[in-house]
């Protein structure tokens, strides 16, 4: 009799929590589309930490997809069951940049863009040794001779910083593509190459220790976290790159599992002790709302349409 | 005195615990196929937050330090390398381990890793400023250099012949030309599957070809010793006499592969694994489970751990992917890397690297302790045991990505291998094909870039020059033996 009673609570319990059960009721996927150790893995690890305290008692699991600039990880965004359990990070320009290049089976319409956690400034990085000191320098040197640019990957932000600087000032650099951005570190450490292409957070510390010379940040505002460093439009160039990362999740996810996610969202990146660990981590905040970074994404897409379309790869 | 300091700290219980649970998960996690130490350091960098950063660390350091060895434990007796750098330890080890010889093969590998391990951090407690400025002078047509250096050691690897040798090793070149042309952008080979784009995964090639492949040949066998072992003879094997002539090779060269960014571990345990055969008296011994061999590709991969992070330390430049992931753990607790980390941040830096030293004498504990224990792997059915490995080999290539298409990939390398091992060809040499080539085609390309076309690149600097010089003496010194053999041979007959 017992056992016939404790299968009915069972059942019962089973019945309720998958029909009125309020969401969410099992753990959730969080998919990084890059190596574990990452900057967008240490992202999401601390996003799901910070949520807990605002969703009690849910379980997050980090699944790295690393792989072809992202491309693995976004496809299993795009191919994920839409039952909101499955979010996706994402990171600016790749997730355009696929689309453009035609090598996406997705569009920006598979995902709801629920918004944008953080980003990381592209900047122009020469070799301490170096007599470059600022844009116009790198200008002068490119036309006298023909200079080595280190960039991450072809169809990186790296790539279309230096592709973009290249139509805007006329010069032509000898492109040299990379695996990542310690292969780009240990070439301008080394003297190797005139000039790179990285982000912030992954030079900052050595232009700090005077191992290396940031000369521009490819913003219109300085960087808080280096005052030091001339934007691009200060020095008269306006070439605009940075890289975001963002969140999202599959388009036919419902509205209200939706509007859930939203508001979780706006709860941690608003939440001081995820803003301090960030700031700890090189990770620099830039929230932006869905709309808001949806028009962004559309908008990058263009342009980095434009790019392939002079010189595709 | 700041190391001083940085002693007192580290003997304390907290951090000592934090140690001994690191190192020997870490053995752990680096003895599954599939688990990583990177995944796993990655896992700790949130959870670091709540400890103090030397804490942190530690427990980082630890199980960097712990797979690294653990990697040769299934290497040895499963042939099942847990990391690519047991590749060449599993060459040798496996054997041993057929000829029940399982226990001495594990004593002769945690010896080696723990002086290799021990001797990189002196190297690294000591003169890492003066080693980062070395680590600098590489650049991409070292790195090209570096890679073929690698490749001479298809000859060693290689025991059906040099000329199925020299086939295997382009098998495996042609393999890694599968995916994304780093240098255009285009794709190669990749027949619209978006898993190839990123190039053949190789540790589902790895699994499939030395662990299923393995697994395939025993279904013959009842297990895997032979059946005429002795079976309590497996508890009182002695520590071989001659190691230490190889086990000082490979410390050196992991040491300074390690120093170098890129692929440091597998690298530095194939060279060393290719010089201690040129240099050994019992040639003909190696691929036959030569504990030479292992002492050589042990003490080379675990001299890394020190060597890896002395750029890391000093330039913040990560030597490889685990580095990459404890270089997150650093910059959470706010420590930069550069010079300020040995004199600011002084008591907190030296304290991790004395706490590596605590980590290798905790594996050589537990290695020394638990090898006729787990030699005794060798004994179980072979019926149970394919079982098991399976298994393992199926959730190890799918946990690397995450990928079932990985599964796949494991499986097609296993019945091909399988065909391939059994016609005389030599899976290691496919798989140093596998991971070498990718690093010689971008060190090529990218030099050739930089000196807009011109070969004299490659002859330029002094690292570069000695390079090629050890690259001949690689090359040459087997066609001699090889040739005195042959007249030996002639003048018998």
């Amino acid at each position: 009799m017992r056992k016939i009673i404790s299968l009915v609570l069972f059942f019962a319990t089973v019945v309720v929590s998958n029909s009125f059960g309020a969401y969410p009721s099992k753990a959730i996927k969080l998919i990084v589309p890059s190596k574990a150790g990452g900057s967008t893995d240490t992202t999401a690890r601390l996003f799901a930490q910070t949520a807990k305290k605002y969703w009690k008692g849910a379980k997050f699991i980090i699944v790295d997809k690393p792989g072809s600039g992202g491309l693995m990880g976004f496809e299993a965004e795009a191919r994920s069951r839409a039952d909101g359990y499955t979010l996706g990070l994402m990171f600016t320009p790749q997730i355009v940049a696929h689309i453009v290049a035609k090598r996406a089976t997705y569009t920006l319409d598979s995902f709801k863009i629920i918004g944008n956690v953080a980003e990381d400034p592209e900047i122009v990085v020469v070799p301490a040794q170096s007599s470059v000191k600022n844009l116009d320098d790198l200008v002068k040197l490119a036309k006298s001779k023909k200079i080595t640019a280190a960039v991450n990957g072809i169809g990186s932000d790296d790539f279309l910083a230096a592709k973009n600087f290249e139509s805007a000032t006329g010069v032509k650099f000898n492109l040299m593509p990379t695996k990542g951005s310690t292969e780009e570190k240990a070439a301008i450490l080394g003297n190797h190459i005139e000039v790179a292409f990285m982000n912030l957070s992954q030079m900052l510390a050595q232009h700090k220790a005077g191992k290396a010379r940031i000369i521009a940040i490819m913003s219109k505002k300085r960087s808080d976290v280096a005052m030091d460093i001339k934007t691009s439009v200060e020095q008269g160039y306006n070439v605009l790159m940075t890289a975001t990362r963002g969140m999202l999740i599959n388009a036919k996810v419902k509205k209200n599992i939706a509007d859930k996610i939203s508001d979780l969202y706006s709860k941690v990146v608003n939440d001081k002790e995820f803003q301090a660990k960030c700031k700890k981590a090189f990770i620099f905040l830039k929230p932006m709302k869905g709309k808001v970074y949806r028009d962004y994404l559309v908008q990058l897409q263009k342009d980095t349409q434009k790019v392939y379309d002079v010189s595709p790869w | 005195m700041i190391i001083l300091d940085a002693l007192h700290a580290v003997m304390s219980v907290s951090v000592l615990t934090a140690v001994t649970v690191g190192s020997i998960s870490g053995i752990i996690i680096g003895g599954m196929p599939g688990l990583t130490a990177t995944m796993a350091v990655a896992l700790l960098i949130p959870i670091t937050f709540s400890f103090s950063p030397l804490i942190g660390l530690s427990l980082m350091g630890g199980v960097y330090a712990g797979a690294m060895y653990g990697g040769s434990i299934a290497a040895i007796l499963l042939s099942t390398p847990g990391t690519p750098a047991a590749a060449a330890t599993a060459i040798e080890g496996y054997p041993l381990t057929k000829q029940g010889k399982g226990g001495l093969a594990l004593k002769v590998s945690v010896v080696a890793s723990f002086i290799g391990g021990t001797f990189s951090v002196v190297v690294l407690l000591l003169v890492s400023p003066l080693l980062a400025q070395f680590a600098l002078k590489f650049g991409p047509p070292e790195y090209f250099l570096l890679a073929l250096m690698g490749l001479t050691g298809v000859i060693s690897v290689s025991t059906g012949g040099l000329v199925k040798g020299i086939i295997s090793g382009l098998i495996g070149l042609i393999i890694a030309l599968i995916g994304t042309d780093a240098m255009s952008g285009v794709l190669r080979y990749t027949f619209g599957q978006v898993e190839l784009y990123e190039g053949v995964s190789f540790m589902p090639a790895l699994i499939g070809m030395f662990s299923i492949a393995q697994m395939l040949a025993l279904t013959s066998e009842k297990r895997i010793a032979n059946d005429d072992i002795d079976l309590s003879s497996i508890k009182r094997e002695k520590m071989p006499k001659g190691m230490a002539p190889f086990i000082a090779l490979g410390t050196a060269v992991g040491t300074l592969v390690g120093i170098i960014p890129g692929e440091g571990a597998t690298i530095a345990a194939f060279v060393s694994y290719n010089m201690a055969k040129q240099k050994s008296k019992f040639k003909n011994l190696f691929g036959k489970g030569n504990p030479e061999g292992i002492a050589a590709a042990e003490s080379g991969n675990n001299a890394c751990v020190g060597g890896s992070l002395v750029p890391l330390l000093t330039l913040g430049i990560p030597g490889n992917t685990v580095s990459a992931a404890l270089m997150g753990g650093l910059m959470i607790q706010g420590l930069i890397p550069g010079p300020e980390l040995f004199t600011k941040y002084g008591q907190i830096t030296y304290g991790f690297i004395l706490s590596l030293f605590i980590a290798n004498i905790v594996f050589l504990v537990v290695g020394l302790f638990f090898a006729p224990y787990f030699a005794r792997i060798a004994l179980i059915p072979a019926s149970i045991l394919i079982a098991a490995i399976s298994v393992f080999a199926v959730i190890g290539s799918y946990a690397i990505n995450n990928s079932m298409f990985d599964v796949g990939l494991m499986l097609t390398f296993a019945f091909t291998g399988f065909f391939l091992d059994k016609m005389g060809f030599s899976l290691s040499a496919i798989i140093l094909g596998m991971i070498l080539g990718p690093i010689a085609e971008s060190g090529f390309a990218q030099a050739l870039t930089i000196s807009g076309g011109a070969y004299s690149i490659f002859f330029a600097s002094v690292p570069a020059k000695i390079l090629w010089v050890i690259i001949i003496i690689l090359l040459v010194q087997p066609m001699i033996s090889h040739y005195r053999s042959k007249k030996i041979k002639n003048t018998a007959s």
